[in-house]
C-alpha cells in the first residue's frame, strides 16, 4: 500500500435532487499533476454485518473529477457510508469519509416540468422523464366556480398523455406533482397552467 | 395486510439486480441436483395465513446467514449482492414497523418449513450452501412477488 503522503480530499457532501445523487468534495491540488480519486461505499448491510467490506463505486474508481454520480450505487432506502481517497502514481491519501451516512429518502423532490397543450378539443400533457421510480399525479379541472378536480396517475414518461376532451369556450387548468414509491414521498405541486379551447395558454 | 407493508418495496429492481448475476452465481453451484428452497414441503406449500411469517423468516435467512457466508471478490457481483442485501434489510425494517398493526404470527407450518430450509443449508459446506441459496434467490423473489405484491413495481 502506497505511503499516504497526499492530503485527503476534504468537504465531502452529497447533493441529491429527484433521486439523482452526486457526491462532491474539494479537489486535491498538486501543481502540474493529475490526481485520481477512488470512491467506495458501504450500505447499512455492510456496516452491520461486514464492516470490513467497502465496495468500489460503479463510475468513480477511479475518476479525475472531484465529484461522483453515485445514483447507481445507492439502490436501497437505507443509510450508505461513502469515502474518497486521492492517488498520484504510487502515492495515496488517507480515506475521507462522508460525515453522515446518506439515505436516498432525503433527496430533494422538485415540482416536475410539464407542457400543457391542446390537440383540437383534447387537453394533452407532456411530462419530463425523471426515471422509472417516478409516478406523476396530474390534477386538472375546468376553470369555473365549483368545478370538480380530477386526478390521474401517469407513469409513462416523456410522451404526450390525453387528459380530457374539452368543451368549446371553456378554460381548463392542470397542475402536477411527483410520487416516489420507494421513499414514499411526494414533490410539491407545480404551478397550475391553463388553456382555453381556441385560445392561448393563459397565465394564472 | 402484508401487501400494504411492502408496498414501497421495489421488488422489480431486486429482480433486475439478481438477473444480472444469476448466470455467474448459478455456474458456481457445484451441487446442481440439490435444492435448499424448493423442496415440495417448503415454499410451495405455504398458506396465505403463513406468508408474513415465512417472508420474515426467509429475509432473516438471507440477511443473517446467506449474504454473510458468501465471499465475493468480483466488484460487479459484489455491487448487485449489496443492492439485494440492503433491500432485504429495508424490507425487514418495513415488516417490523408494520407488525404492530398486523398479525404476523408464526404457526407450525411456517416454522417447520423454515427449519427444513435451514437443515438443507446446514447439510452443505457453508460456501457451497451460500452460493446455492444465492442462486435460488429467484425462487424466493417469485414467491414474494406472487404472495405479497398486488402488482410488481
Amino acid at each position: 500500500d502506497g505511503v499516504a503522503v497526499l492530503p485527503a480530499p476534504q468537504n465531502l457532501s452529497v447533493q441529491s435532487t429527484n433521486m439523482k445523487h452526486l457526491l462532491m468534495w474539494s479537489p486535491v491540488i498538486v501543481p502540474g499533476e493529475i490526481i485520481y480519486y477512488f470512491v467506495e461505499y458501504q450500505g447499512e448491510y455492510e456496516s452491520l454485518y461486514m464492516s470490513h467490506i467497502w465496495i468500489p463505486s460503479s463510475w468513480c474508481s477511479p475518476t479525475e473529477c472531484p465529484e461522483c454520480d453515485i445514483t447507481d450505487d445507492i439502490t436501497a432506502t437505507v443509510p450508505y457510508k461513502l469515502r474518497v481517497r486521492a492517488t498520484l502514481g504510487s502515492q495515496t491519501s488517507a480515506w475521507s469519509t462522508l460525515p453522515h451516512p446518506f439515505n436516498r429518502n432525503s433527496t430533494t423532490l422538485t415540482p416536475p416540468v410539464m407542457e400543457v397543450t391542446k390537440d383540437g378539443f383534447h387537453l394533452v400533457i407532456k411530462l419530463e422523464d425523471l426515471g422509472p421510480q417516478f409516478e406523476f399525479l396530474v390534477a386538472y379541472w375546468r376553470r369555473e366556480p365549483g368545478a370538480k378536480e380530477h386526478v390521474q396517475v401517469v407513469r409513462s414518461r416523456g410522451i404526450p398523455v390525453h387528459l380530457e376532451t374539452m368543451e368549446p369556450g371553456a378554460a381548463y387548468c392542470v397542475k402536477v406533482r411527483t410520487f416516489v414509491k420507494v421513499i414514499g414521498r411526494h414533490s410539491p405541486s407545480s404551478q397550475a397552467e391553463c388553456v382555453k379551447v381556441q385560445g392561448e395558454t393563459l397565465p394564472l | 395486510g402484508l401487501r400494504r407493508c411492502l408496498i414501497s418495496m421495489d421488488i422489480h429492481h431486486i429482480e433486475e439486480a439478481f438477473q444480472e448475476i444469476k448466470k455467474t452465481i448459478q455456474a458456481k453451484d457445484t451441487f446442481q441436483n440439490v435444492t435448499i428452497l424448493s423442496t415440495s414441503e417448503t415454499l410451495h406449500s405455504i398458506k396465505p395465513l403463513d406468508v408474513c411469517c415465512m417472508t420474515k423468516n426467509l429475509l432473516a435467512f438471507y440477511v443473517d446467514k446467506v449474504f454473510k457466508d458468501h465471499r465475493e471478490l468480483n466488484p460487479q457481483i459484489l455491487r448487485k449482492i449489496s443492492s439485494i442485501a440492503n433491500s432485504f434489510l429495508y424490507m425487514q425494517k418495513a415488516l417490523q414497523q408494520c407488525q404492530e398493526q398486523m398479525q404476523c404470527h408464526c404457526r407450525d407450518e411456517a416454522t417447520n418449513a423454515t427449519r427444513i430450509i435451514h437443515d438443507n443449508y446446514d447439510q452443505l459446506e457453508v460456501r457451497a450452501a451460500a452460493i446455492k441459496s444465492l442462486g435460488e434467490l429467484d425462487i424466493f423473489l417469485a414467491w414474494i412477488d406472487k404472495n405479497n405484491q398486488g402488482t410488481s413495481a
